[in-house]
């Protein structure tokens, strides 16, 4: 009997994302204006959508006619992506306080409430909570490119936030300062970008690099591994993709200028091609995000020696002088909304530095600039 | 001269007399279609193109009424459909051939706008320049690709031309030798079997030969012969030339094939082999034929974009000498749109479209080639299969 009832109830939530679907095809068409995709989880996760609007709108037309609850959008970095896209997941999921694997008890127990995590989050920001699982608030849906397109996003209107791995300016150098002054920077996590070499390298004894070095290394200048150290092999030196964010803020690190010229032998379009090409490779140098460095494995971290203090993986890289450490950027476009600010928050959040920032290796903003970041977009701007 | 002359003097009225003709066609067609046509058509045609045509105006202007239109057009495309079955039939077919002529035309329009403001900012540099002069020392080659604010396209171009030859190399001989023993040489029975096992070559997704040769020929040329970088020239070109294999021998086969039985009778009649027959006289019948596959297949090679796209290094410059296969540099035409065409913005992005119409521009060049090609051979041979 029992299972007659669930079978009933798939069916009827079947027709209702029938229905809801039909409908959003329908608005699709009419307004040309589809909110980009909702990350791809599959039916089950569209039928709650269809519910949830329904819910939602009634909720509004109660409340007030003020409260923005259409779907926050978010394109941009896939180095900032890992953060804001998981924070999305655990925002839309909207699990009860005392979910072990989400909102387990002791972060409950320090935020003070028994509220589910949206709920919470949102609430401050005056909105009402749902109660329900799998229906904030207001649903957050992030979309991966690049930097660049993030960037151009914010800018056109196309989505609420643009992730980016390097600064607004940097990414526009065209732009004029107006454009400029209109992104509002929100720093959500620190990246390190710490120097890989091959394993073969890493095990003929080369340790570490002087900054001066990889800079010749880069401009192939230095073309052999015996001039810094090592075996006489020639070296294979790496890169990502012209204009991505880690490309453009590794020149501005290094080099001192996002414009420099610089030619790397090879260039990849992600992250995770660059780690393999380095696991290929017996003669590879390479700059590469913070969570693909493998210490014991095929992407051993190289020391880096600048004005004659060194700065070494898992001790102080990262620190704030260690120059090739990047913000990670979560940018608005001309203020920030209270939909927008309530995500943010979330992210800058103890929970949320620990679980989405750290959770995805990336370093966790140090007190005093997770303060200045808060202020920005502290609920109580928004009463 | 003088009649030329003359001829010149005329040509006024003879265009008039062309209008006035033309003029009166295209009333007697009017009249026709009124008189042929019973009215409920004829309403349902007019709603049917002018719905198509609100549609797509207001498409344009991105309005949230487009829907209407599209309802209307549905209607009208239903109940005439119904009731006139055969005008609804010949105004939707005629609707999708203007509709894929439409479509081309405006990816052509857009191409060549998208890419004015790289040509208007550098002129003919784009596609000729070799030195970059904003350098203070230019080197050959270097810096082509946005050092300070110059985009040039030549490393691509020299780098899709390499690829392109390295690929015909391989290609054209194989191919061509493939399609003589598969139709002139193979028994029944093996043909009945290579044939179709060598269409479905074709049908693998390009990624997929893109992925053997990223793991596979990369690694190993790397390995083995210790390629500056993982990915070279040499590598892709290999791979894309044996992905436009099948395309050779598949059209190389048939126009083989299309030489007509009775040449190659004769041929035996009076005595020759049979390999004489097909060196003298079927080979060099279907040679239009065989070079239109060949032309077909460079084409192919040339706009192949996912294999090279995983398998080149994406640096760019001139090899030196041009023909070292085996340098650090490794992009194409089609690569540097695939890798950086997600990141680009200003006249980055518009230089990517430039790149885009000169790839369109080679190819549409070679395809016309090739079906001129087989054009002249059903020409010389009268067309029988």
């Amino acid at each position: 009997m029992a299972q007659d009832s669930t079978r009933l109830s798939e069916y009827v939530s079947r027709r209702k994302f029938i229905a809801a679907a039909s409908a959003a095809g329908v608005a699709t068409v009419a307004g040309c204006s589809s909110g980009g995709d909702n990350g791809g989880d599959g039916g089950d996760e569209a039928t709650t959508a269809g519910d949830t609007g329904n819910d939602q709108e009634t909720t509004a037309g109660e409340q007030s006619n003020e409260m923005d609850t259409s779907v926050l959008t978010g394109d941009g970095s896939s180095t900032v992506f890992p953060i804001t896209n998981t924070a999305a997941s655990y925002w839309n999921s909207n699990p009860e306080a005392g979910d072990g694997d989400y909102w387990p008890t002791e972060w409950a127990d320090e935020y003070g409430t028994d509220m589910r995590l949206a709920d919470y989050f949102a609430e401050q920001y005056g909105y009402e909570p749902t109660g329900e699982r799998s229906s904030p608030p207001f649903r957050v849906s992030i979309a991966l490119s690049h930097s660049g397109t993030g960037i151009e996003g914010v800018m056109e209107g196309r989505v609420d936030i643009g992730d980016a791995s390097a600064s607004a300016a940097a990414e526009l150098p065209d732009a004029d300062k107006s454009t400029l002054d209109d992104f509002v920077n929100h720093v959500v996590g620190v990246d390190g970008q710490p120097i890989v070499v091959s394993r073969e390298i890493a095990d003929a004894g080369v340790e570490s690099i002087t900054i001066e070095e990889l800079r010749q290394i880069y401009r192939q200048e230095i073309t052999n591994w015996s001039e810094v150290g090592g075996p006489d092999r020639e070296i294979l030196a790496l890169g990502r993709a012209e204009g991505s964010g880690t490309d453009t803020s590794f020149r501005a690190n290094v080099f001192g200028d996002p414009e420099a010229p610089i030619s790397p032998d090879q260039r990849f379009g992600q992250n995770q091609q660059l780690q393999q090409a380095i696991n290929q490779a017996d003669n590879a140098i390479a700059y590469i995000a913070l969570a693909f460095v493998e210490p014991d494995g095929g992407t051993p971290p190289l020391d880096l020696v600048i004005d004659g203090t060194t700065y070494s993986y898992g001790d102080n890289l990262g620190a704030a002088e260690y120059p090739l450490s990047r913000d990670l950027h979560a940018y608005t476009w001309q203020n920030t909304s209270r939909k927008e600010a309530a995500f943010i928050n979330f992210v800058l959040s103890d929970f949320g530095q620990e679980v989405f920032v750290q959770g995805n290796d990336y370093f966790a903003l140090p007190d005093d600039r997770l303060e200045t970041q808060r202020e920005k977009v502290a609920a109580s701007n928004y009463e | 001269m003088t009649q030329l002359l003359g001829r010149t003097r005329e040509l006024p009225t003879r265009l008039r007399s062309l209008v006035a003709r033309r003029a009166e066609a295209t009333r007697q067609w009017a009249h026709d279609y009124r008189s042929r046509t019973a009215d409920g058509a004829i309403a349902m045609h007019a709603l049917v193109f002018g719905s198509v045509l609100a549609s797509f105006l207001l498409f344009l202007a991105g309005s949230a009424l487009t829907v209407f239109p599209v309802l209307v057009f549905l209607a009208a495309m239903g109940v005439g459909w119904y009731r006139h079955q055969a005008e609804a039939a010949k105004a939707l077919t005629f609707l999708t051939t203007v509709a894929t002529v439409g479509v081309l035309t405006l990816i052509v329009a857009f191409l060549l706008l998208e890419s004015l403001p790289a040509v208007r900012a550098m002129g003919l540099d784009l596609f000729t320049a070799v030195r970059n002069p904003t350098m203070e020392n230019p080197e050959l080659g270097q810096g082509l690709w946005g050092r300070n604010g110059f985009w040039s396209l030549t490393p691509m171009m020299v780098g899709t031309a390499v690829t392109t030859v390295i690929a015909t190399l391989i290609a054209a001989p194989v191919g061509i030798a493939g399609a003589v023993f598969v139709s002139e040489i193979a028994p029944r029975r093996v043909r009945e079997v290579v044939k179709p096992g060598i269409e479905l070559m074709a049908g693998i997704p390009s990624i997929t030969y893109g992925f053997i040769g990223l793991t596979i020929l990369n690694q190993y040329f790397y390995a083995e012969f210790r390629t500056p970088t993982i990915g070279t020239y040499f590598a892709a070109g290999l791979m894309i030339g044996i992905m436009a294999l099948p395309t050779v021998v598949t059209v190389a086969e048939d126009a083989l094939n299309a030489v007509p039985e009775s040449i190659k009778s004769g041929a035996l009649a009076m005595g020759s082999t049979p390999w004489q027959t097909t060196k003298s006289v079927t080979i060099p019948a279907g040679m239009s034929g065989v070079s239109a596959g060949v032309l077909l297949g460079v084409g192919r090679a040339m706009g192949e974009t996912m294999a090279a796209t995983v398998m080149l290094t994406h640096t760019k410059g001139f090899p030196s000498p041009v023909f070292d296969v085996f340098s650090n540099y490794g992009e194409t035409l089609t690569t540097v749109i695939a890798f950086e065409g997600g990141n680009a913005s200003g006249l980055q992005m518009s230089a990517l479209f430039a790149g885009g119409v000169v790839l369109f521009g080679m190819v549409m060049v070679l395809s016309v080639g090739s079906q001129y090609v087989e054009w002249r051979m059903h020409q010389k041979l009268g067309g029988e299969r």
